[in-house]
């Protein structure tokens, strides 16, 4: 016959300090860990998500990112009309020519960072990437002196907010709408017509590079070797996915640092609910005698304890979940995002969110935590010996 | 109190499995938070290290990555109270290319580096070999230690901005403990790139020293002036307050490091606590008898402070002795990444093990505080009356 649950349940009550500190070691460790798994994982899910897999980007050979690549008009010229490119309903070649500019801008903080400009033609740029929606005003005019703002600029910095004037570059810019894309890091970006752009920033070529939608059915992979081996100009070109997941992968050694971290959190919280559950078995040895002299047997004494240890990590694991969860809002709240340096040396605005994986992740580590702290003293309790165990009472 | 060492220390050995227990989990917490500080650590280090308040860089006044003329190098070293000047351009050489820029590199003016950067301590071979040898590179601490790189060694960079691969050969070290960059003549790549057929005439800006602390904002303002209106504005500032700005989108990361750091924190009393008072409620009948024996309550009060603090100490530095494995692992496989800058340098300073240890300590003893307090004050024979 098994112990009855509330039997384990109860004994967790009964020395109620002792408990708490227990269920607040795990639920500590919890927060920490998935609150820096929520981060990580928020900044692979921004990049890993943005681009689309028909997507095609055109780079000078050698370019690790669009912000260090330069491509002159004749490239453009060229690659138009390769086979394989999307056409629209008027029959144009559905390329949007880019050019990456990297200025300063004034956070509201009063802080200065490097926000990534894109100069783009407003109807190629919208027809390439499908996912940008213009949730606020309207897109720019070409030589207004307009600009279009990601949801990540509009409330980080000075002056990025529908109706308000930018300064960066060598000129002002108007704000004249603001647009999300699905939490990727185009949000992180300031758009503006790409010939004004080249004027500003007095550039030598007048684009950086060149993204293109593949034609429904056409094979991706082939379209990018003919551009490679297009013998005119040094041309690289790689989808858009595959673009942003190597950037995602400078986030790994940031991985690999946090499991580290929660493991070895972990293996601190084990050796704190061991002790704790120690001290219980001793301090219940006569009533774990009595259990075994009333007929329980060792297999249900085990499961007792085991049961308890699990039921403390478990508490732990809702408290500690549910303040990371808190906790993630908050700070995403009071900083408007968390900020990463980006490859192309500008700033990528991450919004903090505790996932259902990072969630997952923590009840599994407290869950483990529960089982391993839980082993070793239950399996003493059930060796005890009743008449033993009762003669110290 | 330290004729009682012996006794506090069979104390501890007395529940040998909860000592042992207790102190791991202390150590590993100690070690987390360690290697955690490194991160914030290594930045504030950096922003330290500038000790030069006389190093002020010019560069556009719209972002770095807008380029200035080469030719405003000579117009800011003619200004009074310029002493040297050098220009700094990124080169974006990656060494293995795969894995891309892993370390900052720019060519630079060699001739100028030593007497802009006379505080760093670079060997004056080195320097004089730097502005022979066209070929030749200055290579940061850090980086040296990453590739297991010497003086005299040759590697080629494969730059990702200009449609170049160098081969340099190191001639000297820029020796600060977590220094990433690697200098190269600018001359070599202006070179090659004309070898190309293309003209090379930009830099990205320019750091200049002045000759006095008192006059750096009056030679600040003079430069900005000399380039109002022209076809780059410039902007100048100190040393400092340019890598504080390079680094300042990293500030919401470096919260959320410590944030974390605390919770590691707060787990290490709560273990050291629960230890506490465990171990002292089982021992309440025997510090009843030894208060009947005559020992004074103030004595076991700070028997069993001396216990916690003991553990926690000792634990403590077992906990340095991690973090010092845990950086070295930690430092070879990231680094310096364009992602965190020097937040991934993961350097341990003296100071973040000081305080570890101090911490451990701190922790160890206030976690003894509350029980301990209750149990000296008991009654005797309340005590006794319960256990017997």
């Amino acid at each position: 016959m098994a112990l009855p649950l509330s039997y384990s349940l109860r004994s967790l009550f009964a020395r109620r300090l002792r408990t708490a500190l227990t269920v607040g070691v795990i639920a500590l460790v919890v927060v920490a860990t998935t609150l820096f798994l929520g981060l990580i994982s928020s900044l692979q899910r921004t990049l890993r998500t943005t681009g689309s897999p028909r997507n095609l980007i055109v780079m000078r050979k050698g370019s690790s990112n669009d912000g260090s690549s330069q491509l002159p008009l004749e490239a453009l010229q060229n690659i138009r009309f390769f086979e394989g490119i999307a056409h629209d309903a008027a029959g144009n070649p559905i390329i949007s020519p880019e050019l990456i500019v990297q200025p300063f801008f004034l956070r509201k903080d009063g802080g200065r960072e490097n926000v990534l400009v894109r100069g783009v033609e407003p109807a190629a740029a919208l027809a390439v990437h499908d996912e940008v929606r213009i949730t606020e005003g309207r897109i720019f005019e070409p030589s207004a002196g307009e600009a279009l703002v990601g949801r990540g600029v509009a409330g980080r910095y000075r002056g990025a907010q529908l109706g308000e004037t930018l300064d960066f570059g060598r000129g002002r810019w108007k704000v004249v709408g603001s647009f999300e894309s699905g939490g990727t890091s185009f949000e992180s970006e300031v758009w503006v017509d790409v010939r004004e752009l080249a004027n500003d920033a007095k550039r030598p070529f007048p684009y950086s590079s060149f993204r293109l939608t593949a034609a429904p059915g056409a094979d991706v992979d082939a379209l990018a070797r003919r551009i490679a081996d297009d013998p005119r100009h040094a041309l690289e070109a790689q989808p858009e996915t595959a673009y942003y997941a190597k950037q995602a992968e400078s986030a790994n050694t940031l991985y690999v640092l946090v499991v580290g971290l929660a493991v070895l959190a972990g293996i601190g919280a084990v050796f704190g609910a061991t002790n704790t559950l120690y001290a219980a078995v001793q301090a219940r040895t006569a009533e774990i005698g009595t259990l075994r002299a009333i007929g329980f047997s060792r297999a249900a004494i085990l499961t007792g304890f085991l049961v308890e240890s699990l039921l403390t990590a478990l508490l732990g694991f809702a408290v500690g979940g549910t303040l990371a969860w808190g906790l993630g809002i908050l700070i995403s709240w009071a900083l408007g995002g968390v900020g990463f340096a980006a490859a192309t040396f500008t700033t990528s605005v991450i919004e903090l969110r505790v996932g259902a994986s990072d969630l997952a992740a923590g009840l599994v580590l407290s869950l483990a935590v529960g089982l391993l702290g839980g082993f070793f003293p239950a399996r003493r309790a059930a060796a005890l010996r009743p008449v033993e165990a009762l003669r110290k009472a | 109190m330290i004729r009682f060492l012996p006794l506090v220390w069979r104390n501890l050995g007395r529940n040998k499995t909860r000592s042992v227990l207790t102190g791991a989990a202390i150590a590993l917490a100690i070690a987390l938070v360690c290697v955690l500080r490194t991160m914030p650590a290594g930045l504030d280090n950096l922003l330290a290290s500038i000790t030069a308040n006389t190093r002020i860089s010019v560069h556009n006044e719209a972002g770095i990555v807008y380029a200035l003329p080469y030719s405003y190098l000579q117009k800011v070293r003619s200004v009074p109270g310029v002493v040297a000047a050098t220009s700094w351009t990124w080169f974006g050489g990656a060494f293995e290319e795969e894995k891309g820029v892993t370390f900052p590199n720019f060519a630079v003016d060699a001739d100028s580096i030593g007497p802009v950067y006379q505080d760093l301590g670079i060997a004056p071979e080195a320097l004089e070999a730097f502005r022979r040898q066209r070929d030749s590179a200055l290579v940061g601490r850090q980086t040296l230690e990453k590739y297991h790189w010497k003086v005299g060694d040759r590697v080629t960079l494969k730059s990702t901005v200009f449609p170049v691969d160098l081969e340099i050969q190191i001639v000297g070290e820029i020796p600060l403990a977590n220094d990433p960059r690697l200098w190269l003549q600018r001359e070599y790549l202006s070179q090659a790139l004309e070898a190309q057929g293309s003209h090379f005439d930009l830099i990205n800006m320019v750091w200049a020293r002045v000759d006095e602390p008192e006059r750096v904002n009056d030679v600040m303002r003079t430069i900005d002036e000399l380039f109002r209106n022209s076809e780059a504005e410039t902007a100048s500032e100190t040393e400092k307050s340019f890598f504080g700005n390079l680094f300042g989108n990293l500030q919401g990361f470096v919260t959320v490091i410590l944030l974390v750091t605390g919770m590691v924190t707060l787990c290490i009393v709560f273990i050291a606590a629960n230890t506490a008072s465990m171990s002292i409620r089982e021992r309440v009948g025997e510090l009843a008898v030894m208060k009947a024996l005559g020992f004074r309550w103030r004595t076991l009060f700070w028997l069993l402070i001396l216990e916690a603090g003991l553990l926690a100490a000792v634990s403590g530095a077992a906990g340095v002795a991690i973090t010092l494995g845990l950086a070295r692992a930690l430092k070879n496989l990231a680094g310096w990444s364009p992602q965190l800058g020097p937040l991934a340098s993961f350097l341990v300073t003296n100071a973040i093990l000081v305080e570890g240890l101090f911490l451990a300590l701190v922790i160890g003893i206030v976690s003894g505080v509350v029980p301990a307090f209750g149990a000296s004050r008991r009654s005797v024979a309340a005590t006794l009356r319960e256990v017997f």
